[in-house]
């Protein structure tokens, strides 16, 4: 019947042989693929690492902490041209040390600048904190265009950069190179977030995000845990931005738009928000999809969007990730209704919602006795 | 001087294109309790109604009437169809939905009209008029006329009218205003309808400008998102003088303040919104948000 | 003349049945009582004649069948429903929600008599006409609600414990009040209370509900003869 159905899905993923087992497929998987792949598909590849980091910086603070963020892309393109600037200064750090200090800035910079970025903002009202959000990418874009010396104007900057090193010679080319610095970045990334969403700082996350007044009351300070949320998101914005770099070579303005927040929001709910799993799906459909809607018709790309996203959020609200669930919670309940009556509703979908009265839930107490 | 008057002009003019679509967005708050992303882009999809309309040989005013025909019952339709569900659920649900709405609805836009951008004819005219030494155009004190009528007919509507006075009871309480015999989900509907309205009229009025084509209000949406926060989203008048106040010094910064220039001169209205916004959470002109338990 | 008869009611929030089978009738002028403890179903009876809540049996109001009506479909029929906590709209002025009460009517002159006959029944409230009904003590505020009842010309109110929350004179004040609209307008009534001496002082007949079934019907006289109600809510 359904409900074993799901028993015994459920029943497997918590087994810890099929976790290890699936693990160790996974991982065999990202190692072979670039070696047997395309260029093209490892960049494709690469791009989903880049992009799951990024959203999965975006699902921490919106997903498990309910905090509207539509800046997210302003992080990565801060991150981008951070690790642009390290190739193209010339900066006196020996070669070998350039790599990882640059990425570290990546991480710490953007970071920082969320942190300031919260702290003033985090106070507001939900809202008002998502319009701080957009007003990121709107007033990074002119900067970005402002300050060439750094950033290369509006033509932004093309690198030529991660190169196989010298003992990859003939094993590995640059693309595969890249693929695998991208990919064992991202899987750092990921553990780092499934522990912290594991962890206190999670269950404090789910705690604000629920209800604010509730977190007071147990001694979570909500304003410290948006916070915190927030410059976590930077941090992984801005290490997706490096990551960025390093597959596409090239960054400009442009890859602060906007609507690269937006898309990234979309992405993050059609995959499955508050969910590991849920990011990798969503950083997919972010590359995939919109590339293939433009082989199709370039002009229906946005249509397909638009409409993709809100059939998720009336048919599948918990995201791609959650469809076995959904499917089975559709199909029990199409079986009982044909089982029992269904008593008479109000007629029309009223537009108001009658809530239970509180005093009716304490059916079996008595007053007066 | 002069330069100074007509910088504040120009600003007014800007802002009350802003204060449209910011009226739209706190109408929408009022009666159902979230904010629409898709506000602008409900606005562009209308504006370019008119603009086939009038490409298909109806004079301008007609075809402006029937882009606001049209712009209502998008409003009302959307309304029924396809945010009732969140409404009253989950803001930040919500917030999602309307940006669905967004794309959704640009892509239907860019779907029938490419991005190419189209020209619009302005309702006012070209010319200028030189008011003792302040040349300002036509166009500019129009939107600024049309915008204060507007503010003054939806006062009437909700003071004085008994459609008003149903729509403010619902936006209090749509289950007791039910109880009272009120039809909520007809009055909802006519809600999101009459915000769609205030939307392409904030369309039509800015497209001689801008150009029609799908993201000609994207940019306006965040200011008069801006502008509706800053006033304090449950007040129509706060939203207004906010986006005035919002267009004048974003002009004013741009042309005085060198460093800021006209590339930068948007990150202006921002600053100053977080500014007012720390120091005053509930914005300009809205109440002290009490969260109960 | 039966105006309202409910026949094996159910009720139920989402899964859990509230109501099991609530069975009375009221007549044209009848005030009728419905009492029990929190959490017995006396809201949620009142909610079912007004279609809040999902429902089953039979409701006929008049002769039609309301059963699962819309809210504002059944108040179109000439039912007022004073929801519990009020529903006062807050952010209208007193006389805005007098208004609001008189939405479906036509009839400007008789709308402006009523609202001086409200006004006359409860004086507190003519001298707050111009405020917002939230800055109103919680007293007036069940007047205001009240009245906003009465400005429908119903022919039957539901009201639903118009004495929660207030002090003692005050709710007392309330029902005079509502025995006085009671013998001038003979409006018929449905009164859910828990405290069952205001009730006896306006209603004629009652039942008595316990966790969603009623458990003691009868007239005023005979509840007040029975020991359990004596018991239960006169202190023996």
């Amino acid at each position: 019947m359904n409900t074993s159905f799901s028993n015994r899905v459920s029943a497997l993923t918590t087994n810890v042989w099929v976790r290890v087992v699936f693990g160790v497929v996974v991982a065999a998987v990202l190692v072979v693929a670039p070696l047997i792949s395309s260029k093209f598909v490892n960049y494709q590849l690469g791009l989903i690492a880049v992009f799951a980091v990024a959203i999965l910086g975006l699902n921490i603070v919106m997903g498990y902490a309910g905090q509207v963020s539509l800046g997210q892309s302003a992080f990565l393109g801060l991150g981008a041209y951070i690790a642009a600037y390290f190739v193209t200064a010339d900066l006196p750090i020996p070669d070998e040390l350039k790599l990882p200090v640059s990425l570290l800035l990546c991480a710490i910079i953007p970071a920082a600048v969320g942190l300031v970025v919260a702290l003033a903002a985090a106070r507001l009202r939900g809202l008002a904190l998502a319009m701080v959000t957009i007003a990121l990418p709107i007033i990074g874009i002119p900067l970005a265009k402002r300050f060439r010396e750094f950033t290369g104007g509006s033509q932004g900057t093309t690198v030529s950069w991660l190169r196989a090193p010298d003992w990859a010679e003939g094993i590995l080319e640059n693309d595969q190179w890249r693929y695998y610095v991208v990919v064992v970045i991202a899987v750092i990334m990921f553990v780092l977030a499934r522990n912290l969403v594991r962890g206190r700082m999670g269950r404090a996350f789910r705690i604000v995000k629920e209800n604010e007044a509730v977190a007071v009351a147990m001694g979570i300070s909500p304003y410290r845990y948006k916070v915190m949320a927030f410059t976590i998101a930077s941090m992984f914005g801005g290490v997706a931005g490096f990551m960025y770099l390093g597959i596409v070579q090239y960054t400009s303005p442009e890859t602060l738009s906007f609507h690269t927040s937006i898309n990234m929001v979309a992405a993050m709910v059609i995959g499955g928000s508050a969910s590991i799993l849920g990011t990798i799906f969503g950083a997919i459909y972010f590359v995939l999809v919109p590339n293939l809607a433009n082989e199709i018709n370039p002009s229906l790309t946005a249509l397909f969007s638009g409409a993709i996203l809100l059939a998720v959020l009336f048919l599948v609200p918990g995201g791609i990730v959650s469809l076995p669930r959904r499917i089975s919670q559709v199909v029990r309940r199409l079986a009982r209704r044909r089982g029992g009556a269904a008593p008479q509703n109000p007629s029309d979908q009223a537009p108001v919602t009658a809530g239970p009265e509180s005093t009716e839930k304490n059916k079996g107490k008595r007053q007066g006795q | 001087m002069a330069y100074f008057i007509q910088l504040v002009i120009e600003g007014l003019a800007t802002g009350s294109i802003y204060g449209a679509l910011a009226l739209a967005i706190v109408l929408v708050n009022r009666a159902t309790g979230l904010i629409n992303f898709a506000q602008g882009g409900m606005a562009v999809l209308s504006t370019f109604v008119a603009y086939a309309l009038f490409q298909a040989g109806a004079p301008l005013p007609l075809a402006i009437l029937g882009a606001v025909i049209f712009a209502f019952i998008l409003g009302a339709a959307i309304e029924r169809v396809i945010v009732r569900p969140f409404e009253r659920g989950d803001p930040d649900t919500a917030v999602v939905v309307t940006i669905g709405l967004f794309v959704l609805i640009g892509g239907v836009a860019a779907f029938f009209f490419g991005y190419e951008p189209r020209q619009f004819p302005s309702f006012f005219g070209t010319t200028s008029i030189d008011l003792g030494g302040v040349f300002v155009s036509l166009r500019s004190l129009g939107t600024i006329v049309v915008l204060a009528v507007v503010v003054v007919l939806l006062q009437l509507l909700f003071r004085g009218t008994k459609l008003g006075l149903a729509m403010r009871a619902v936006a209090d309480n749509p289950q007791s205003a039910a109880l009272s015999g009120l039809p909520v989900s007809r009055l909802l509907m006519i809600g999101w309808g009459l915000a769609s309205v205030l939307g392409v009229i904030a369309g039509v009025l800015v497209a001689p400008q801008l150009f029609v084509s799908p993201g000609m209000l994207d940019f306006v949406l965040v200011y008069a998102l801006a502008a509706a926060i800053l006033g304090g989203l449950d007040s129509p008048l706060g939203a207004v003088v906010a986006a005035w106040f919002i267009g004048v010094i974003e002009n004013l910064a741009g042309a005085y303040i060198d460093v800021i220039g006209n590339d930068l001169k948007i990150a202006v209205p921002f600053l100053v919104m977080i500014i007012i916004l720390i120091v005053r959470p509930q914005g300009l002109f809205g109440r002290k948000v009490v969260v109960r338990v | 003349m039966t105006l309202l008869e409910l026949e094996d009611v159910t009720a139920s929030y989402g899964h859990a049945q509230v109501l099991h089978g609530i069975s009375f009738r009221v007549d044209d002028n009848d005030a009728f009582g419905i009492l029990g403890a929190n959490g017995a179903g006396k809201t949620t009876t009142l909610r079912a004649i007004s279609g809040m809540v999902t429902t089953g049996g039979r409701i006929t109001f008049d002769g039609t069948d309301i059963t699962g009506f819309r809210p504002d479909k059944v108040a179109s029929l000439g039912i007022a429903h004073v929801p519990e906590g009020r529903g006062t709209l807050g952010d209208l002025s007193v006389r805005d929600n007098l208004r609001v009460g008189a939405y479906q009517r036509k009839d400007r002159k008789g709308v402006a008599e009523d609202i001086e006959l409200c006004l006359d029944l409860f004086p507190n409230l003519r001298e707050r006409i111009g405020s917002n009904a939230s800055a109103l003590s919680g007293g007036e505020q069940q007047m205001l609600a009240i009245s906003r009842a009465i400005m429908a010309r119903p022919r039957l109110i539901l009201l639903d414990e118009a004495s929660l929350g207030l002090a003692p004179s005050t709710a007392q004040n309330v029902y005079r009040a509502i025995k006085r609209l009671r013998s001038e307008q003979g409006v018929a009534m449905v009164v859910v209370e828990q405290n069952a001496m205001l009730a006896f002082s306006v209603v004629d007949h009652a039942i008595v509900l316990e966790t969603g079934a009623t458990s003691l019907r009868g007239s005023r006289d005979e509840l007040l003869g029975m020991d359990e109600v004596r018991r239960a809510y006169l202190g023996g």
